[in-house]
């Protein structure tokens, strides 16, 4: 898989796109107009930002299954801030710290005192659920909203683009230069690739995952933002959704890429988002589109499951494992 | 491959007092079961109705449903790997039972299809999981979304509410003296699977997989196979589960899987410190659901709050999960001598 060249991978991506795009304008003339490709845009950024921050936590080897639930208790923490007639910037700087302490406490439980990621983060997530209630005993907030600036978000511009899809532009960028252009990036990989060695090499091991947790719980938070200004009230369970597209993007991304990265996210967020809106256009009820993720997330593993290819290749292999 | 711990005396530090521990092991065995008859001690004396009669039978009911659904999510934890898909997949199971039955088609044929679904699902997870070795946890995550969306969408995303429970709810009425005759059934089913983790060979697989795969591999054990045995096991008895969810609550509900998600790890991770400190096992999974379900069906008589007992059972999981890894920790170390 390692040998394909970017440039093969780049352009299997394009033909992707190129056919879901087809797919959908010949079934559904409104596919490609600009006001559904705005929307789509708009619904990207949401789970864009979700995934971007996965990405860190999944470039370190670890899982992070909290954010949703940490997203929540941001939502509520962001619709209690501005129904308190906070300004809105405190408002969003409140959801994010709630973000980073639990992206800090996931990262220390992880890094730190050795527990182990999936579960401790289930923990964490449920526990983030339990405090989510609190603000308005599990209600849904939506007071003063309208005032705080914060459903301007959702329609405003800069530079002429929708301001979710700059918040996500800016957040790419400067997750691709840490990620990919700076020396805490290499520690990153460095840290998911062998932890031992990365350590011998003088890379803080355990607070290179930290910040992955933080990062990952800060951006969850920041997506939930969108979320609840595009819905208009903070929700307990608004979180949720967030997990399916996240997880999909980010391992539709490296299926396709070879490996989790800042563009191999958003690319899977893209075709993601792509689909999502093709069959919100098809009028498919909204509980299928979990389905319509996984069924392509499963999809996309199998298809570029290294052994797989390999025994595609060679054969099938027998009930025998290799001894890695 | 029995128990290190059996074997050697207990490492300094893992009971509350360093001087008693080597003399006292089973302090550490047996004090889970302690502390859940201290807390429903506790419970009954300030809410008296929690020891009544008719309580403790919906009590037992209720651990029973959610044993049989968490009894193949002990093995797989206690095998090192994850499935976060078995309440999906009993809701699913729940689902297709209630709209069969709804369709008239009876409580045996529309069983039979509920069991149908959670086998499907189960194999389905075996051959990706166990015979392809593609990554446990997005796999399962990804079937557990599938069988959870396919379950919205057979009632259209709303409940479907039952007339009658048929031959399951008379299972679920039927009593051997003042026992719920479910109840004695799961005992007995759990009764088996100890056997079967105890004194078979499966069982010894099972955590010597956990400890060392590339050495259980080596040594000629098809660990494939066993493997994808688990997440088929897990997906029947999560269906059996959601089959009499639909028969208790009367009615198939498309998002009943959410509680028990967070129950189930707890519960396995949690009754992982009793008996075989910090490693999932059946009868400490029994335990944990035991304490689970007195624990919350006591604190809302209470007066708790959702939010209030989500959290208990949030911090419940993280400090099982604490647990484990201390004393797998002390463990090793002894091993290492």
């Amino acid at each position: 898989m390692r040998t394909h060249p970017v440039l093969m991978r780049l352009l299997a991506f394009a033909a992707i796109v190129a056919v879901v795009a087809c797919v959908f304008q010949s079934l559904t003339p409104t596919f490609l107009t600009a006001e559904n490709l705005r929307g789509l845009l708009r619904h990207m950024a949401i789970n864009g930002l979700a995934s971007l921050g996965l990405t860190f936590v999944i470039v370190v080897r670890h899982v992070d299954l909290s954010f949703p639930g940490v997203a929540s208790l941001g939502a509520m923490t962001l619709g209690w801030l501005i129904s308190t007639n906070a300004p809105l910037l405190e408002a969003v700087c409140g959801a994010m710290a709630v973000g980073a302490a639990f992206g800090l406490l996931n990262g220390i439980a992880v890094a730190r005192l050795k527990l182990p990621d999936i579960v401790t983060t289930i923990a964490t997530g449920g526990l983030a659920i339990g405090l989510a209630y609190f603000y308005s005993d599990g209600t849904t907030i939506s007071q003063n909203f309208m005032m705080s600036g914060l459903l301007d978000l959702n329609d405003a511009k800069v530079f002429g683009i929708d301001e979710p899809f700059a918040i996500l532009l800016a957040t790419a960028v400067i997750a691709y230069l840490v990620l990919h252009t700076s020396r805490a990036g290499h520690a990153f990989y460095a840290t998911g690739e062998n932890p031992v060695s990365a350590r011998f090499s003088g890379i803080g091991v355990r607070r290179t995952v930290v910040l992955a947790f933080i990062i990952c719980g800060v951006t969850g938070c920041l997506a939930i933002m969108l979320l609840v200004a595009s819905a208009g009230a903070s929700d307990v369970t608004a979180g949720n959704q967030l997990l399916m597209p996240a997880f999909a993007a980010v391992y539709l991304g490296a299926a396709l890429f070879g490996r989790p990265s800042v563009p191999a996210t958003m690319a899977g967020t893209l075709l993601m988002s792509m689909m999502l809106s093709g069959f919100v256009l098809l009028a498919t009820p909204y509980y299928y589109s979990d389905a319509i993720v996984s069924t392509v997330l499963i999809a996309a593993i199998l298809a570029f499951d290294p052994d797989l290819l390999r025994a595609v290749r060679h054969g099938i292999p027998t009930g025998r494992e290799r001894a890695v | 491959m029995s128990d290190v711990a059996e074997a050697r005396p207990l490492p300094p530090g893992l009971a509350t007092t360093r001087s008693t521990d080597r003399r006292h092991p089973w302090a550490i065995r047996y004090g889970f079961f302690l502390f859940v008859m201290a807390v429903f001690a506790v419970l009954a004396v300030m809410r008296p109705t929690f020891a009544n009669a008719g309580n403790i039978e919906s009590m037992l009911v209720s651990a029973a449903i959610a044993a049989l659904m968490f009894l193949g999510l002990t093995w797989i934890v206690a095998a090192g790997e994850i499935d976060v898909s078995f309440m999906s997949v009993a809701t699913l199971a729940n689902m297709v039972t209630a709209s069969m039955v709804e369709h008239r088609a009876g409580w045996p044929a529309a069983s039979l299809a509920g069991m149908t679904a959670g086998l499907v699902f189960g194999a389905f997870n075996a051959l990706l999981v166990g015979i392809l070795r593609l990554p446990a946890l997005v796999i399962t995550i990804a079937s557990g979304a599938l069988a959870a969306s396919i379950a919205a969408a057979i009632g259209s995303g709303t409940s479907i509410s039952l007339g009658s429970t048929g031959f399951v709810g008379a299972i679920l009425e039927a009593r051997a003296g003042p026992v719920p005759l479910v109840a004695i059934l799961v005992v007995l089913l759990y009764a088996g699977a100890w056997f079967v983790q105890e004194k078979l060979t499966l069982g010894t697989y099972i955590y010597a997989m956990q400890q060392n795969r590339a050495a259980v591999i080596e040594a000629g054990v098809p660990v494939r196979r066993l493997v994808a045995l688990l997440y088929v096991l897990s997906g029947i008895v999560a269906a059996v589960a959601g089959i009499l969810l639909a028969a208790n609550l009367s009615s198939g509900q498309p998002y009943l899987g959410g509680s028990y998600f967070l129950n189930g790890l707890t519960a396995v991770l949690l009754g992982g410190m009793a008996l075989k400190m910090g490693k999932p096992n059946v009868l400490g999974t029994l335990a944990g659901i035991v304490f689970l379900v007195g624990f919350l069906n006591g604190t809302a008589l209470l007066g708790w709050t959702d939010s209030r007992s989500q959290i208990v059972r949030g911090l419940l999981l993280l400090i099982s999960v604490g647990l484990i890894v201390f004393a797998n920790d002390r463990n090793r170390r002894t091993r290492r001598g």
